[in-house]
């Protein structure tokens, strides 16, 4: 019995960004060896995104990088040098998983595409994530996730009606596409122990996310109108919004979906009726109209401390979220009672709380084992201990420039 | 890539999957479903266990009518596909034996916090462990098991709130704005799938079989990808922006949402960030501005996408910004995109439900699958093939299962097999 998931699990990453170096966290995350494979010439390309240490740019300097490499191995190799294939073939031998996320065709010019590695290594699975995916009119089109959420519709999908379109916050595809590249490389690994073969899988991060509007993309075809964005507007509840609160900028998201839900809402707010002299004056929530209901409730919730009213809400048994800002997630209760932040000492980063990941095991407990690496901080190590180079080998590699 | 690719890709040419023999019990309400739907494309059999006459999911929004009158759950079309049904009563002696012979020969149990209480799932869970010590069980809940917030009530949109997702999207003069679909349950619903199989994984080696859960809320934390690194880092809680907003930490507003003739793309030309690629994507925006007569002073004041773009006041983003709005209104998003692809300009349509229904490049690469449903009378195209595995392609798509159609073979096989 292992103590790790992948215990043992073996991975050559030289996926880059966000989408690609996420899926490899789980593994890493999960026991797995991970060595992440960059060049001093081209990094990991968020190690150049802030958020910086003390505000100044730097190589190992990235918050932002930072997050998405706890308990990898990290090493420069010089990818473009004619000499590459020698540190190169063996991590491939070495491997039971090669990840990569560069634009379509690059692995191939290094002669590391599928076919080429299968004969190194018939059981290696290897995972190629890209925006667009491998072929088709778009794949070599270059873009970040924040395109790719406009494409998968879900940015159309959110705002005011009167209003353009608004963007949700960050790269949204780089967040959707490792949860079903996960399960993909996982069901992979699982064929693999069943029948020793290995394979390749290949993701387009728009497409996994276009899974999220299933739904929508079958309504069009059924009624021939297009689902349109609607503030928040929510079909089905009794009530629905987002409500402001004590102080600047605070908000509080109430759903109420059912009549016992709608009496345990009324009973919070209108204990507050000696204190602020409002209450809830509507009783019966199907009869009132929406803007009247939510003028109704916000005319209360406007006196109530946010974080307050979300406990006594709770305590009614009425679903209620503060619209938490970083600053309200890193000490927020529920998280740090469940653990998801870790601090991970980093020798220029200092103690950072990075974000574990969302799932726990009874037996298994994922663990984050060490900040991220910086740039070929373990090429040395990971070559003699893991490849089997020795010390002479290193520095002959290293003076011809493959190393670096 | 060629042709053989595709049909190698494609769903048709192999029955099975990854996880063909693997068989799952499926509890639930959305998240769970989402769950079962990545399990039965990746291969698995996927039984749905529901209350005689169907579980309540059967008329989650958005709503439709058929063409033959009847009203039917999109939702639930859409991530009920691929599976089986079997109706049993779960709150009688009569069901709760039905469900020991079930669960003898799963692998998996996948239960959601909409469908089932905690009391409910663990009272279940007993079960499953005494009749099958091997079994994964997987519970996915808005926060997590095992504190006092396990109980906390949850939903979709306050789960966006949770993970700090909401408070980023929106207008600034208006409250926090949800995304419109449920991502929350979805992605919690695809983080089980990857969850579950890891436990999978591990008990193929190890023979051991153990619960998971999921955090929604989690789940949503990630999606943040930077603010909480940028919260530690730099004290700076984020500001929420609607078609203008300070993208990532930055200090200045930028315009990243532009109407056009007939609709609206997303573009970051200046002040996005570094690197050549944004760099040679504004000069070839400059290039076709030029050809159309568009030329103006502002346009070249600054390295707008160089190291100087943290120090260039506002004022002048604000009027390189109505320059390239004017020349953006003139061109609709299919020459907007066309031109991108040519000259590798960082722009995408902000695209409709029927834009991403046509998108000629998911098209092209038979992203969508049709399933024709005789039992409702529908033919309809599902968006499917989400990864593509070269010696286990996705299962090929089959209709979403009456309530209990499948009770006589999975009742009979089960209470034979115990005999």
């Amino acid at each position: 019995m292992t103590d790790s998931i992948f215990s043992g699990l073996k991975v050559a990453d030289f996926t880059w960004a966000a989408a690609g170096p996420i899926i490899t966290k789980q593994l890493a995350d999960n026991g797995a060896t991970v060595i992440k494979v960059e060049s001093q010439r081209h990094p990991d390309s968020i190690r150049l995104g802030g958020p910086f240490i003390d505000d100044k740019p730097g190589i190992n300097r990235s918050g932002f990088f930072a997050d998405f490499h706890s308990s990898k191995l990290g090493i420069a190799v010089n990818m473009g040098h004619e000499e590459a294939a020698r540190v190169i073939t063996p991590l491939m031998r070495w491997a039971d998983v090669v990840a990569e996320s560069f634009r379509p065709g690059i692995m191939a010019r290094w002669g590391l595409d599928y076919e080429s590695l299968r004969k190194i290594n018939p059981r290696l699975i290897m995972l190629s994530s890209s925006l667009y995916g491998a072929d088709g009119p778009w794949a070599s089109h270059p873009g970040y996730g924040a395109q790719g959420q406009a494409l998968a519709g879900l940015h159309s999908l959110t705002g005011w009606p009167d209003r353009a379109p608004a963007v949700p916050k960050g790269a949204y595809t780089d967040a959707v596409s490792p949860r079903y590249g996960a399960a993909a490389l996982v069901a992979a690994l699982i064929h693999r122990e069943r029948t020793g073969e290995g394979q390749h899988i290949q993701l387009s991060q728009i497409e996994t996310t276009v899974e999220l509007l299933a739904p929508q993309l079958l309504e069009y075809q059924i009624t021939g109108e297009v689902p349109q964005r609607s503030g928040n507007d929510k079909p089905g509840a009794l009530l629905h919004d987002v409500y402001p609160c004590k102080g600047e900028d605070r908000w509080i998201a109430v759903e109420v979906e059912d009549r016992e839900q709608w009496q345990g809402l009324v009973d919070v707010l209108s204990r507050q009726r000696s204190q602020t002299g409002q209450s809830l004056s509507i009783k019966n929530p199907s009869r009132a109209g929406k803007d009247e209901l939510d003028e109704a409730v916000a005319a209360v919730t406007r006196d109530w401390d946010a974080q307050e009213l979300m406990a006594a809400l709770r305590s009614a048994g009425v679903p209620a979220g503060v619209a938490y800002k970083a600053s309200d997630l890193l000490p927020d209760d529920v998280l740090r009672a469940r653990g998801h932040f870790w601090p991970l000492q980093h020798e220029e980063m200092g103690t950072l709380e990075y974000n574990g990941p969302a799932y726990r095991f009874e037996h298994t407990p994922p663990r984050l084992t060490r900040a991220a690496p910086m740039l070929g901080e373990h090429t040395d190590e990971a070559l003699h201990d893991l490849l089997g180079f020795s010390q002479t080998e290193i520095g002959e590699l290293r003076s011809l420039g493959v190393l670096e | 890539m060629t042709e053989t690719t595709h049909q190698k890709g494609s769903s048709t040419n192999t029955p099975g999957g990854a996880l063909s023999g693997i068989r799952v019990l499926e509890i639930s309400h959305q998240a769970g479903a989402v769950c079962g739907r990545v399990l039965a494309d990746l291969g698995a059999e996927v039984v749905k266990l529901e209350p005689p006459g169907g579980e309540p999911a059967r008329s989650s929004h958005p709503l439709v009518e058929l063409e033959d009158g009847s009203e039917q759950s999109c939702f639930w079309l859409a991530f009920n596909v691929s599976k089986r049904s079997v109706c049993i009563d779960l709150s009688s002696d009569a069901g709760l034996g039905d469900f020991r012979s079930l669960v003898q020969d799963a692998d998996i149990a996948v239960t959601d916090f909409q469908r089932l209480s905690l009391r409910e799932s663990d009272r279940l869970q007993a079960i499953a462990r005494d009749a099958s010590p091997q079994i994964i069980w997987l519970d996915i809940l808005p926060f997590g098991r095992g504190e006092p917030f396990e109980d906390y009530p949850a939903t979709d949109t306050v789960l966006q709130a949770l993970g700090g997702h909401l408070f980023l999207n929106g207008d600034v003069d208006r409250p926090p704005v949800r995304i419109g679909v449920p991502v929350a349950l979805v992605q919690g619903g695809a983080e089980g799938a990857s969850g579950a199989l890891m436990a999978y994984y591990h008990r193929l080696r190890s023979g051991v079989g153990q619960r998971v859960d999921v955090s929604i809320q989690e789940c949503i934390v990630w999606t943040l990808l930077n603010s909480t690194m940028i919260w530690q880092i730099l004290g700076m809680n984020e500001v929420r922006g609607g078609a203008i907003r300070k993208e990532r930490a930055n200090r200045f507003y930028t315009r990243l949402v532009w109407p056009c003739r007939d609709g609206y793309i997303f573009f970051g030309p200046v002040g996005g960030g570094g690197g050549v690629a944004r760099q040679k994507s504004y000069d070839a925006l400059l290039k076709w501005m030029a050809e159309d007569g568009f030329t103006d002073e502002i346009l070249t004041r600054h390295d707008w996408n160089g190291e100087g773009q943290f120090r260039i006041p506002q004022a002048d983003y604000d009027a390189v910004t109505e320059v390239i709005a004017r020349f953006i209104r003139t061109k609709t998003e299919d020459e907007l995109m066309s031109r991108a692809v040519r000259d590798r300009i960082l722009l995408a349509p902000v695209s409709s439900v029927k834009a991403v229904f046509d998108n000629p490049h998911f098209r092209s690469r038979h992203f969508y699958e049709p399933l024709e449903d005789p039992l409702r009378g529908t033919s309809l195209e599902y968006p499917f093939r989400w990864a593509r595995l070269t010696e286990t392609p996705l299962r090929q798509l089959t209709p979403a299962p009456l309530p209990g159609q499948d009770n006589e073979r999975f009742l009979n096989a089960a209470k034979h097999q115990s005999q």
